[in-house]
């Protein structure tokens, strides 16, 4: 007999960063249909969807009426960092529980959040400690106008600057805005050795296609002597990139075609396979334990082992860094399944200092 | 000039609670334990561990003097005050007591972060003011060894802007401060004064 049991979900169909959360909902729902074909799993999940629109104003509403008007007590969702900080006041209030499928900026261990994708020291701090000795020192730094950006930048900074490089620029765009022209200038000026570009969506795929264009008119804006790096970019944002994408450098717990994680199974990108483990793992606390559905997250996590601390609520991960080559990501280094550690104070820093330069 | 802050070295830091057994402490606990801290809780008194603790959480509500063992202001790690009556005597006793920032009961979810690096921030930036004014009030004090030893140079036939130059080239060629090179001269040539007068006497 199958237990009944709804979930939310919150997913931002029309915003600018529309595929990201198309990717991720995706992987959600593969995983509810397969909870709910798996006859061994006493579960039947019924999605309960919401969507913000792409406004960061509604995910605190959504969320609410989620929780208030179904017996959903987990939600599934939130692509940006400043949605899921809109929505943490909602799940204290009505005591939810967020599972956020997305790379983000780290700092932050909330009661009422699972982190399931990679945090800083699962993306950027293995990208910078392989890019620094591969491409160089001196980074130029882009990014959307909201927390992501802002501090993966700095933490960029502090690893580049203590790593004796130097930081030639760093420049934001609101969410969504396209007038990349003054980007792609001081970059042609100060001729970095890489850029690291955490603009999301629109903004993104604007740079990245000026970024191309300048790399036809001059060499040294190609990928072999000035590659673009980032700790978000998946498969899922590869069509609408075209020949831009090729060259562009992501790190990420999955890419297409390597195995181990999360399962058996291809999928289609890691946003994709993020929201897929979430699913299947709450699926597995759940599972023939009836009742818990209602239990705070600390409670649901006591005693369950798997992949999530119960501590921070973060999730140990692969990590991954990837090349897009003709159109699909092909595997540059695999540094094995990683803690995450969102306050940067269970591991060193990687010893970017003592590396050498490779001109 | 704001400087980055320091974020650095919590990972396994030791932070001490001072308050009774309670909600509070768990709440509060669980967030230092996720930020990578080692926790204790003590009540009602730090005792001689508490040296070596990095931060101290300490209850305004029901806190007093005697539970610190160092005086009032002088803690030698950053602390942080728990409120929970915002009543501004209790406030009042929290900045008296020597608080760098604070956290109000009851304690949900977050703020402890927050409060953990602004606290390093304040103790670190009245430290270094500390030693400022310190070392500002060791200058003053001694002005009238400055004053003594220009006279002591003016008074082998210089006028007193040479003799005042001459003592800051001294300085310089020693690799000491005005006042440490005020007070050299002043033991040397005030010396040679006293044995001169007493050759003559």
């Amino acid at each position: 007999m199958k237990r009944k049991i709804e979930i939310g979900m919150l997913y931002s169909r029309s915003s600018s960063y529309a595929l990201i959360g198309e990717a991720s909902r995706a992987g959600a729902l593969a995983a509810v249909a397969a909870v709910n074909a798996d006859p061994k799993l006493d579960l039947h999940l019924v999605p309960v969807e919401r969507d913000p629109g792409g406004n960061a104003d509604q995910y605190g509403p959504c969320c609410e009426q989620i929780l208030r008007d179904t017996t959903a007590r987990h939600v599934i969702g939130c692509v940006t960092s400043w949605s899921r900080k809109e929505v943490i006041p909602s799940l204290e209030k009505l005591g939810g529980t967020l599972w956020y499928p997305l790379p983000y900026e780290g700092f932050e261990a909330s009661d009422h959040v699972v982190y399931t994708h990679a945090c800083p020291n699962q993306h950027l701090l293995p990208l910078l400690d392989w890019a620094l000795p591969a491409h160089g020192r001196r980074a130029y730094l882009t990014g959307s106008n909201y927390i992501w950006g802002w501090e993966i930048n700095r933490l960029a900074r502090s690893i580049v600057t203590a790593a004796g490089g130097k930081v030639l620029g760093e420049r934001y765009l609101p969410i969504g805005a396209c007038d990349v022209d003054r980007m792609i200038a001081e970059i042609r000026a100060t001729r970095p050795d890489f850029v690291l570009n955490s603009l999301v969506g629109a903004s993104s795929y604007a740079f990245l296609r000026a970024y191309h264009a300048l790399g036809l008119v001059d060499p040294h804006f190609r990928a072999g002597s000035c590659p673009v790096l980032s700790c978000n970019l998946t498969e899922c944002e590869l069509p609408p990139l075209g020949e831009a994408a090729d060259g562009l450098i992501a790190a990420g717990p999955y890419f297409q075609g390597v195995t181990g994680w999360p399962g058996p199974g291809q999928f289609a990108s890691a946003h994709e396979a993020a929201s897929y483990a979430a699913v299947r793992e709450l699926a597995r606390l759940l599972a023939h334990r009836p009742g818990v559905e209602i239990l705070p997250l600390a409670a649901l996590l006591a005693g369950a082992g798997g992949p999530i601390d119960a501590g921070t609520h973060h999730t140990a991960l692969p990590v991954i860094i990837a090349q897009v080559r003709q159109g699909a990501f092909k595997v540059i280094q695999h540094r094995g399944t990683v803690p995450g550690d969102p306050f940067l104070t269970r591991a060193v820093p990687a010893a970017t200092a003592t590396l050498r330069v490779v001109s | 000039m704001i400087r980055p802050v320091r974020t650095q070295n919590l990972g396994g830091a030791r932070a001490t609670i001072l308050h009774r057994t309670h909600p509070t402490v768990q709440a509060l606990t669980r967030q230092l334990v996720a930020i990578g801290l080692v926790v204790d809780q003590v009540w009602p008194e730090l005792g001689p561990e508490a040296l070596a603790a990095d931060f101290i959480f300490f209850d305004t509500d029901m806190g007093y003097d005697a539970q610190f063992p160092w005086p009032a202001r002088a803690a030698p790690m950053p602390m942080i005050a728990l409120i929970g009556s915002e009543a501004p005597g209790r406030i009042e006793w929290s900045l008296q007591i020597g608080a760098h920032a604070q956290l109000l009961k009851p304690i949900g979810d977050n703020g402890t972060y927050s409060a953990l690096l602004i606290a390093r921030a304040g103790f670190d930036r009245h430290r270094a003011l500390n030693a400022e004014v310190a070392d500002l009030q060791k200058r003053l004090d001694q002005r009238q060894t400055v004053v003594q030893a220009v006279a002591l140079l003016a008074a082998r036939g210089k006028t007193e802007a040479e003799a005042y130059a001459q003592l800051r080239q001294m300085a310089m060629a020693w690799r000491v401060s005005f006042e440490d090179a005020a007070n050299r001269v002043v033991a040397r040539l005030g010396a040679e004064g006293k044995d001169d007068q007493r050759n003559q006497g």
